[in-house]
């Protein structure tokens, strides 16, 4: 499974998800308009920067505070492909995986990386390649792989628990 | 000699449903709570997959995150259809509800404990990420996301890889004055607020144990401010005493058997920590913060940090944009910041003695002109027993607001928020840019550090305070 990027940078780190989505709009249920609260409290204008193809490059511990999964799921719907982080909060990192959407630790990545840059990630031989230049991550397991490609948690548990029914193979083929 | 096992590792061991190389491990579930904010979709999502709530004696929902705390209608139309939602769902999925009125409602921190549903040796997860709050009893306790929440509600377990575990030791016994909330602030200002990642906490020392079940909650409850996914203190008597004849706790016969359970989970001796950390607690002041996150923190008798103290470039950027944010000069002593507003509340400190500490400080004093205070209970039952002691005349006769139960003005979501530009001394457990309402600046203390801010207008030493014991 290998993805590519363009590099959107959040550079500081302790980025808590009260900045990342307000509280004030917590009660929003329809993802299309959570996207235009993500980064309400950080800088807006971020938003202006999001396209269909954005690798999010942001700072050390990043995702802090309220398990709120309102973020992940914003940043999945306004066209964040995957995250690339010096590290990452505990609750927001399992909240991305469970979404599907993958995030990976390259300390030397988010170093090399500028707004802009092309940033490519392949799972399976973990590397991140920045501008060209690449930068070995920790393989990512092929648990993860597999809740990536079933589109994260809730689609892989229903396919486990439907297992008889063979809705979905987990385990299977990828890409 | 054998290597012991620590009290994680005993819950950790006893809930493991399956085991394979290369997989997370998934782990049961003991108890399962829900509030309105984070269950919708969870719901909604078992109902499009024709699924069952698999456990629904093992789940327990509350209202809290919208409710407001001045009686009447809810304004807000939102707010309305996510608790008519919660109402609809525990009705569907046949799951246990203390909704707003039951007399049992509250923050879903606070309830849990007081029912006596959380217990020692239990896993407890809850879509909100203070279900550290439960550690307290000695349970394995943190807080999931609205995807780990359906999954929770399907199949009643958790994938979890295990985390690593660190020894927080506090030494020394605990100065008078000073409280469970400032000894907990200290230590993320030690530690960090990255510095528990990808470990639970593990409390021990002296001071932990002279701590009332309270006191542990602050404790517990605030370990993921230092990111740690989750913070325990073993149980022992205080917890056993706290919990004996609470609703849902065992009687008779059953509880002299969960007490012999219950006991067997303290650490071992010669258990090996991934890591250690030893916090003096003699050395601690009453805490008050003066940045953007919890770990920016100074003690009451210090000063606002110069940002060019800092050699990190990045710690220094960070300081910066924190004083830019909270309006403050660097140097500036604390006991000089003056407030507005004043939050005594939240998952972090509205328990019954938290609000007892509170009252002394206001005791026979007033809030000082200019400054609105606001006490809101924890819960229902708080709120009762508060009213029972006589502490909400003591707070209206000095000028607080006695408001109904709920998470209030923690987190900006309900009617209770700061206007822009509004600084605020709270007892809640954030102080992240706008977390309290858009612009407002907060400042995270104790309940008695709060209380004395709310008389004198401005932060002071509570110890230096006449503080009078509250008339029974």
């Amino acid at each position: 499974m290998s993805l590519e990027g363009r590099a959107v940078v959040i550079r500081q780190d302790d980025v808590d998800t009260d900045v990342l989505y307000p509280g004030a709009y917590l009660n929003v249920t329809d993802v299309a308009q959570m996207t235009q609260h993500l980064f309400e409290g950080l800088d807006p204008s971020l938003r202006d920067q999001l396209g269909g193809d954005t690798a999010l490059v942001v700072g050390a511990n990043f995702g802090a505070g309220s398990s709120r999964e309102h973020v992940p799921q914003a940043m999945a719907a306004s066209g964040i492909r995957f995250l690339v982080g010096r590290s990452f909060a505990r609750i927001f990192y399992r909240n991305c995986i469970n979404l599907g959407l993958p995030v990976v630790m390259s300390p030397e990545a988010v170093e090399a990386a500028s707004p802009g840059s092309t940033i490519s990630l392949d799972l399976e031989a973990g590397i991140v390649t920045v501008d060209g230049r690449p930068f070995r991550i920790n393989p990512v397991p092929a648990f993860l792989r597999e809740l990536f490609v079933a589109g994260g948690l809730v689609p892989w548990l229903r396919a486990r628990l439907d297992r008889s029914a063979t809705v979905v193979e987990i385990g299977g083929s990828e890409e | 000699m054998t290597v012991g096992k620590s009290l994680f590792e005993k819950i950790w061991d006893a809930h493991v449903v399956h085991e394979a190389k290369g997989e997370p491990t998934l782990l049961y579930v003991d108890l399962h709570l829900v509030h309105e904010v984070t269950s919708p979709q969870a719901f909604d999502g078992l109902r499009l997959a024709g699924r069952a709530v698999r456990r629904p004696d093992l789940t327990v929902a509350t209202m809290d995150h919208n409710v407001p705390t001045l009686p009447g209608p809810i304004e807000d139309p939102l707010a309305r259809a996510q608790l008519d939602a919660l109402r609809r769902n525990c009705e569907e999925f046949d799951v246990r509800l203390y909704a707003t009125g039951s007399g049992r409602e509250g923050i879903v921190h606070v309830i849990g404990p007081e029912l006596g549903l959380t217990q020692p040796g239990m896993t407890i997860v809850c879509g909100d990420s203070h279900t550290s709050t439960h550690g307290a009893f000695g349970a394995l306790a943190f807080g999931v996301g609205t995807s780990e929440v359906e999954h929770v509600l399907a199949a009643q377990t958790l994938p979890l890889v295990k985390p690593e575990q660190t020894l927080v030791r506090f030494d020394g016994s605990l100065p008078p004055g000073l409280t469970p909330k400032d000894v907990v602030l200290g230590m993320i200002g030690q530690v960090g607020v990255a510095g528990g990642v990808g470990h639970v906490f593990e409390y021990a020392g002296e001071a932990i144990r002279g701590f009332s079940m309270e006191g542990r909650m602050t404790l517990c409850n605030m370990s993921i401010e230092a990111g740690a996914r989750a913070g325990m203190v073993a149980p022992d008597d205080t917890t056993f005493g706290y919990l004996e004849r609470r609703e849902f706790a065992p009687t008779g016969g059953e509880w002299e058997r969960a007490l012999d359970r219950w006991r067997a989970f303290a650490s071992d001796d010669g258990v090996r920590y991934d890591r250690e950390i030893v916090v003096d607690v003699e050395a601690l002041e009453p805490q008050v913060t003066w940045g953007t996150n919890p770990g920016m923190v100074a003690p009451v008798g210090g000063v606002v940090p110069d940002p060019a103290q800092y050699a990190d470039p990045d710690d220094r950027g960070a300081v910066e944009r924190a004083l830019a944010y909270m309006a403050l000069e660097p140097g500036t002593p604390i006991g000089e910041i003056r407030i507005d507003r004043v939050f005594i509340g939240s998952c972090t400190n509205a328990r019954i003695e938290d609000l007892r500490a509170a009252a002394a400080v206001a005791s026979g004093k007033r809030v000082a002109p200019g400054v609105t205070a606001l006490v809101v209970p924890g819960s229902a039952a708080v709120k009762r027993l508060a009213e029972e002691e006589g502490l909400d005349r003591v707070f209206v006769a000095a000028g607080f607001e006695w408001r109904n139960a709920g998470c209030s003005m923690c987190l900006g979501m309900n009617p209770d928020v700061l206007q822009p530009g509004e600084r605020c001394a709270s007892t809640s457990n954030r102080n992240f840019e706008g977390r309290q309402g858009r612009l407002g600046r907060t400042h995270l203390v104790s309940p008695a550090m709060a209380a004395a801010a709310a008389i004198a207008g401005h932060f002071v030493d509570v110890r230096e305070l006449d503080v009078e014991a509250v008339p029974a």
